[in-house]
């Protein structure tokens, strides 16, 4: 297994008696308990149900990112800035995966100073390009927590009440420089529902367990990089809306993609909407299709974004129904050891033959899976093939 | 050994370490009527489980054990005791459904119980006593009488007139609960609460009450003999029974001495114009010698008084001192040899025989009359009608000091100094009268009481204990932590990055490479471990030479910029200040480092739970001054009495300043901090094995001997281990217990056979 996840060197951990762990079988054979322990980590994904929750789906999510002087520390290698960073371009993709209809801003703070890196925005190469660029940034400094949370809040405060508003810090220094008693802003952001998070990547620190604790949000602390990449990734999904939230119709307009026929001689090429700004300005402005607002006829390359002129939210209908299953989580699939299964010896989805200790049966339609479809199925397809193909077979 | 169920715990979740003491042998303690010492972290629950199982023998046999007298150090830590009391209580009466009738109170000084308006506002201690007992004296309430201006404290007159016929309801009184009801009764609190712990239950005050000489017969001398006695935080007993036996005399207080002596004089001149009867009372009363005292001994009703033996009260007080002229002159002439003793040009130690014949050869002082001087002194007191005994201390110091030189022959010594040793230029004699055994004090007190039981997080090890204080007892154990997680991590560190040893000893004192690398390990600990670090230095002295060092190489600028530094002082206002500082720089974040000395205020009585202390460091082996003369005499002694050597005195006594500073920061089972041993000796076995053993059983052979480097590496590992969620449902079946896996069977045998290990 050469491709599993690089933990921390082995000098740097603890000692471990890796020996006691393994135990032979009757045949004096090491194999089966290997194979116990791969398979113990493959599994290893945490199996939550949710139940009937609701959730935010519409989420406005400001991400703060460390940039002081404790960055430069190599304990994530090469350093946990550069980490850091790769590991937010990979968020952000899975995020706006996951939250189509959903917006992201980053803030970095050095220097007891916090500035925006990007605005919140639902368009993923933007932030990416701009996190890009943020690697040759210099970390000095002392990071400011009262700075970043209240620029954050600025914005976040003029949000819609039935949009989520949430707050990620990610933290590596152990102290932080602010201009005022953080405790009343920690009350002010209670008040305003903002829901502030913070995965810290070095140790505990009191007021973070404070802040999170008052706000409803999480407090991790990382234990090496692959345990980051986990961290980060559970605030992909969507946290549960208070009931408290006001719940509204919103109006949305769905474009369509048209392109003019060259043969047109009408058709002349035009800027995109999102191009005013300047931001986004990757590849060439003019083009001849786009998305036009069914409101004002604004035209936009991409979606999901919010019309620049008349303020409509423009999705395209795959991007709510990729939304969806958040709602309707697909249910875990039953484990049953081998020896209890009779029957098909194949993995109904990619047809190898099952030969793990243990296979997971769909509860509502009986197929049996291997470890790495099921895998496969909950965490990309959300649903499972073969109800699917049932549903739509007769 | 007690039954299991009738032990109740105030929650339905059982600490598996409380249940140790209670199913351990320990508790015979209480059964067999034996003294007993004990060892336990603390948070693990080793007050309430003490309360529980005294409290529960208590209700099962109530003429066995009458009461619990409950001896802590602080004022808080007695209100802590009280509100596990009340949680016990609380419990009970959930459980059982019946309101018991238990009556539990606190005491403490004057000071901290007095609600009279003008006198509660005094600020010191002392003013308050003084000021109380100019209004609260007999002879001043029967001046009353003649002269209805005369002012007397209402609450006392309220309380006198209709308080001792009303017992105090049953109930458990904190402090604050005291003042409350007197406030509201309109009675003295602190009289209340002294009068109310005759026939209260549970008793919690100040270890002074009992072992000092002086309170303990004011206040101690009625309890009942079937009493049981827990000393708490006790790991420093002994120095408190030789404190409340020794006495230090400087030209101040000989110079105050003489005021009090010529005050005395005029108005015994005053009286015998107007009152001479009174004089002529006393005499009579002195002649018929201290009776009254001793027919009270004989029938067992007081605590004894070590200042005062047995032998004094058959006598009567001899015929030299008997007149109140002739007493004074007696004080004038043994104030006079002690000014000429104190113009020593060096130094002096002699023992107590030595002494009084010196004063039989020069100012012919009997030995007899020595011995009755404390008494004499009183009674004179008592005649004269001075209202404020504050400003008689001095004399009666003096005279204290008189009836203890003549009345040990062993275990004390004089020296007299002509000068510190730190400023031998300038003039400041000190007579100190020191005590070298602590077991006097702590006798009348192990004699009387039908279990005494001595209880710390650091007591090892553990046999010292009975030998300095010389009682034999029924059980010693020493528990350690179950734990869900290994919530303390102690590691040595006897290195320097570039391999240099790190040690405090005196010969490396003022090494430069030495003090930059204990610089570099604060500084990088500084830069991973959040909020707050505590670090101990062996003496003031120390730390201020360190720090200033650390300033010429500019390790203070880099550490400040990761934390805030705060300096323990000598002032004690100065230091609460800084403390309260610290603690806001822990809590919003900002970080702060304490710096403090082992055996001040900060490593002794102030717990850094949580955040306030994620890291203690221990600079070098906080060893006593071991120059100082007193020391060298007790430690002699300890050897000849008790044949302890030296250096093993010295080690532990080294040894539990070192815990008792590096248990600050594990303050419970949630709690979790880094224990960081910054000197080589540590990691030596005799310096190891003398630690308590819920640290030692920690200490890996892989945490010995570290360098700078790899302390920080162990430590990052160790926090972000700490970091990750911890709930209560974690301990669960492991240091925690419900009432199911309590009874089951196996839980049981298990709990038993920690117990026994211990």
């Amino acid at each position: 297994m050469d491709e599993e996840p690089e933990r921390a060197k082995r000098w740097e951990g603890g000692y471990e008696r890796t020996w006691e762990v393994l135990k032979e079988d009757e045949s004096g054979s090491l194999k089966a308990t290997v194979e116990e322990i791969l398979f113990q980590s493959k599994r290893k994904r945490v199996i939550e149900s949710h139940g009937q929750v609701r959730l935010g789906m519409m989420r406005h999510l400001y991400v703060v990112i460390d940039c002081s002087r404790s960055m430069e520390d190599q304990d994530l290698k090469p350093n946990r800035l550069t980490s850091t960073l790769k590991l937010m371009e990979a968020f952000v993709e899975e995020y706006f995966d996951q939250n189509p209809i959903s917006q992201v801003g980053i803030i970095m703070t050095k220097n007891k100073r916090a500035e925006k890196l990007t605005d919140l925005a639902g368009n993923p190469k933007k932030h990416i390009t701009a996190l890009q660029k943020a690697v040759d940034s210099v970390c000095v400094g002392e990071p400011s927590l009262y700075n970043s949370l209240s620029l954050a809040v600025q914005t976040l405060k003029h949000m819609p009440g039935h949009t989520s508003r949430e707050i990620l810090i990610i933290l590596s220094s152990l102290t932080t420089c602010d201009p005022a008693n953080i405790y009343e802003l920690i009350k002010t952001l209670k008040s305003l529902k903002v829901r502030v998070s913070v995965i810290g990547l070095s140790a505990e620190v009191r007021v973070c367990t404070v802040l999170t604790r008052e706000t409803g949000g999480s407090y991790h602390v990382i234990l090496d990089e692959s345990h980051f990449k986990e961290l980060l990734m559970l605030h992909v999904k969507p946290p549960p809306s208070s009931s408290a939230s006001e719940c509204s119709l919103i109006r949305m307009g769905f474009p369509q993609h048209t392109i003019a026929s060259l043969s047109d001689q009408d058709a002349k090429p035009s800027f995109s909407m999102s191009h005013l700004d300047g931001g986004g300005g990757s590849g060439p402005g003019l083009s001849l299709g786009g998305y036009f607002c069914p409101q004002c006829h604004a035209k936009y390359t991409e979606l999901p974004v919010e019309c620049k002129v008349c303020g409509l939210t423009l999705v395209s209908a795959p991007h709510l129904a990729r939304s969806f299953h958040h709602l309707f989580p697909l249910d875990a699939f039953t484990e049953i050891p081998e020896e209890e299964h009779h029957g098909d010896r194949f993995c109904q989805a990619c047809q190898g033959e099952l030969k793990d200790k243990s296979v997971f049966m769909c509860p509502s339609c009986h197929s049996v899976f291997c470890v790495e479809c099921d895998l496969f199925i909950h965490d990309s397809l959300h649903c499972c093939p073969c109800c699917i193909h049932n549903q739509s077979g007769p | 050994v007690i039954e299991l169920n009738t032990v109740h715990f105030e929650t339905l979740l059982y600490d598996i370490n409380s249940l140790c003491v209670c199913v351990s042998p320990s508790s015979c303690v209480v059964c067999v009527q034996g003294h007993g010492v004990l060892e336990m972290p603390s948070g693990t629950g080793k007050t309430i489980s003490l309360l529980s199982l005294i409290v529960a023998y208590q209700r099962a046999f109530p003429l066995e054990v009458t009461k619990l007298i409950y001896c802590s150090r602080t004022v808080p830590e007695i209100e802590k005791v009280v509100e596990e009391l009340r949680k016990l209580m609380e419990f009970y009466s959930k459980e059982t459904g019946e309101t018991n009738n238990f009556l539990a109170l606190a005491l403490s000084s004057r000071k901290n119980l007095c609600i009279h308006p003008e006198v509660s506002s005094l600020r010191f201690g002392k003013e308050v006593d003084g000021k109380c007992h100019s209004l609260t004296a007999s002879y001043i309430r029967a001046q009353r009488h003649s002269n209805p201006n005369q002012p007397v404290c209402r609450f006392y007159e309220e309380f006198d007139a209709v308080g001792r016929q009303v017992p105090l309801p049953a109930g458990i009184y904190n402090l604050d609960d005291l003042k409350d009801f007197g406030r509201r009764k309109g009675w003295c609190p602190y009289y209340l609460a002294r009068y109310a712990i005759l026939h209260a239950n549970i008793v919690v005050y100040s270890y002074h009450y009992l072992l000092d000489p002086k309170i303990a017969d004011l206040v101690s001398k009625e309890l009942a003999k079937k009493s049981v006695v827990v000393f708490d935080e006790a790991h420093n007993i002994d120095n408190v029974c030789i404190d409340s036996m020794s006495v230090n005399i400087t030209r101040r207080t000989l110079d105050r001495c003489q005021n009090n002596v010529d005050t005395l004089q005029n108005t015994i001149q005053k009286i015998k114009e107007t009152d001479a009867a009174k004089l002529r009372e006393e005499y009579r009363r002195l002649v018929d010698g201290l009776k009254e005292a001793s027919v009270a001994r004989e029938t067992d009703i007081y605590l004894s008084n070590p200042v005062l033996p047995d032998e004094i009260l058959q006598e009567a007080v001899p015929g030299t001192i008997r007149t109140a002229e002739h007493f004074v002159g007696f004080l004038r002439r043994f104030l006079e040899y002690l000014k000429s003793r104190l113009r020593v040009q060096h130094v002096v130690q002699e023992s107590t025989p030595q002494f009084l014949k010196d004063i039989f050869d020069k100012v012919c002082i009997d030995r007899k009359p020595l011995r009755f001087c404390a008494e004499r002194l009183q009674s004179l007191l008592r005649t004269l009608e001075i209202a404020d005994i504050a400003d008689f201390s001095a004399v009666t110091l003096i005279s204290n000091f008189a009836t203890l030189v003549s009345t040990y022959s062993q275990g004390f010594t004089i020296i007299i100094e002509p000068f510190e040793d730190r400023t031998p230029t300038i003039a400041n004699p000190v007579l100190h009268f020191s005590c070298m055994d602590p077991s006097i004090a702590i006798k009348p007190v192990f004699q009387r009481f039908q279990s005494v039981v001595i209880t710390s997080g650091t007591l090892s090890p553990l046999d010292i204990y009975p030998r300095i204080l010389d009682f034999r007892p029924v059980t010693m154990a020493s528990f350690t932590m179950t734990l869900a997680r290994t919530c303390l991590c102690p590691l040595i560190v006897g290195r320097g990055n570039d391999q240099v040893a790190l040690s405090s000893k005196f010969e490396t004192r003022e090494d430069f490479a030495v003090i930059r690398n204990y610089g570099n390990l604060l500084l990088e600990m500084s830069a991973v471990v959040p909020d707050g670090i505590v670090a101990f230095f062996t003496s003031y002295v120390y730390m201020e030479n360190i720090v200033a060092s650390w300033y010429e190489q500019g390790i203070l600028e880099n550490i400040q910029r990761n934390k805030l530094i705060f300096i323990e002082t000598q002032d004690a206002a100065e230091t609460s200040m800084a403390l309260e500082k610290y603690q806001e720089a822990c809590e919003n974040g900002r970080g702060a480092i304490l710096l403090s000395v082992a055996r001040g205020k900060v490593s002794e009585g102030i717990d850094f739970v949580h955040h306030f202390g994620r890291a203690v460091i221990m600079f070098g082996v906080p060893y006593v001054y071991t120059q100082s003369r007193i020391l060298k005499a007790r430690l002699e002694y300890l050897r000849d009495q008790f044949q302890i050597r030296e250096n093993d005195f010295l080690t532990f006594d080294a040894m539990r300043h070192a815990a008792q500073c590096v248990g600050r920061a594990i303050r419970g089972k949630t709690d979790y901090g880094l224990m960081i041993f910054a000197d080589k000796r540590y990691a030596r076995a005799d310096k190891r094995g003398k630690l308590p053993r819920w640290i030692q059983e920690h200490i890996t052979d892989g945490s010995l001997n570290l360098t700078v480097d790899e302390t920080v590496q162990l430590s990052k590992h160790f926090l972000r281990q700490m970091a990750q969620p911890f709930r209560q449902e974690d301990q669960l079946g492991l240091s925690l217990l419900t009432l199911e896996q309590l009874q089951s069977e196996e839980m049981l045998k298990k709990i038993t056979q920690i117990a026994h290990q211990t």
